[in-house]
């Protein structure tokens, strides 16, 4: 059995939430866990991930419509609803989510070991040589926001 | 006032750190590094009274940023503020000189906690 396995939806859930609450909404209940959907659903993509490398690798990937990540990005700014998000804030915003969700999953690894810096994309990571090991489906204020863990 | 430097390389967590450091009521001179390196050398030309550094940064990471100060003879108190907050980074931490680590996420009153003592 991989340690990555260990992760379980609950964790992973619980983890996203607290993130939420205490860095994005100021308030728990704007992230949920909802009915499974696929990544592929979404109009426009934007993934961002963080690899870890210690006796097994493993990655954390966000996937969310861009739309949703622009939100996301106001709401860690504190920015106005109609207020355009450079790309430079967009690509920091949405990557510092996924080190902040991957760096509290690494934490529960029994081998520690290196957590490489958020990627950000368009275009998803390649899944040559991983295996998914699980999907949860959550849902940011209603919006599809996807995070999966994977084995390298 | 107290001058104190937020190293982060992402520039929308080291804007959240400003806020929550506000929120929690210290209204400091802050100088904003964007990775260990610029960290290091603002901090020994500066001489600030506080760094508060990320853990995973380019160039230079956190806990380099730590050694080098303390190899350079610079005790200027440090706290980390990091999305890893295992045990063994806790230790690492504790080993290397610093007075607190600061797990994301985090609230104003994480940081009230951990800062209250060093400030007393």
């Amino acid at each position: 059995m991989s340690a990555l396995t260990a992760f379980d939806g609950t964790q992973v859930s619980a983890i996203a939430e607290e993130v939420f609450a205490a860095l994005i909404d100021g308030e728990p209940g704007h992230l949920y866990l909802t009915a499974p959907t696929s990544p592929s659903d979404l109009v426009d993509p934007l993934y961002a991930w963080v690899d870890m490398h210690a006796d097994v690798s493993g990655r954390v990937l966000l996937s969310v419509d861009t739309g949703t990540a622009h939100e996301l990005a106001r709401a860690l700014l504190r920015m106005g609803a109609e207020e355009p998000v450079e790309d430079e804030d967009l690509v920091d915003a949405f990557g510092e989510v996924a080190n902040v969700v991957g760096g509290n999953l690494k934490a529960l690894l029994p081998v520690q070991g290196t957590l490489t810096l958020p990627r950000v994309s368009a275009t998803p990571p390649s899944d040559e040589g991983t295996t998914l090991v699980d999907r949860i489906p959550l849902a940011w204020r209603g919006r599809s926001f996807d995070i999966s863990i994977w084995q390298l | 006032m107290l001058r104190v430097v937020v190293a982060d390389d992402s520039r929308v967590m080291r804007q959240i750190v400003v806020r929550t450091l506000r929120q929690a009521g210290y209204d400091w001179d802050i100088t904003e590094a964007a990775d260990g390196a610029e960290a290091f050398a603002i901090a020994r030309a500066e001489q600030p009274d506080l760094v508060l550094s990320d853990w995973n940064m380019p160039n230079m990471t956190g806990i380099e940023l730590l050694r080098a100060l303390r190899a350079a003879g610079d005790d200027v108190p440090f706290g980390f503020v990091t999305s890893e907050g295992s045990d063994e980074m806790r230790e690492q931490a504790d080993v290397a000189g610093a007075l607190f680590l600061v797990a994301k996420p985090f609230t104003a009153e994480s940081f009230r906690e951990v800062i209250e003592p060093v400030l007393a």
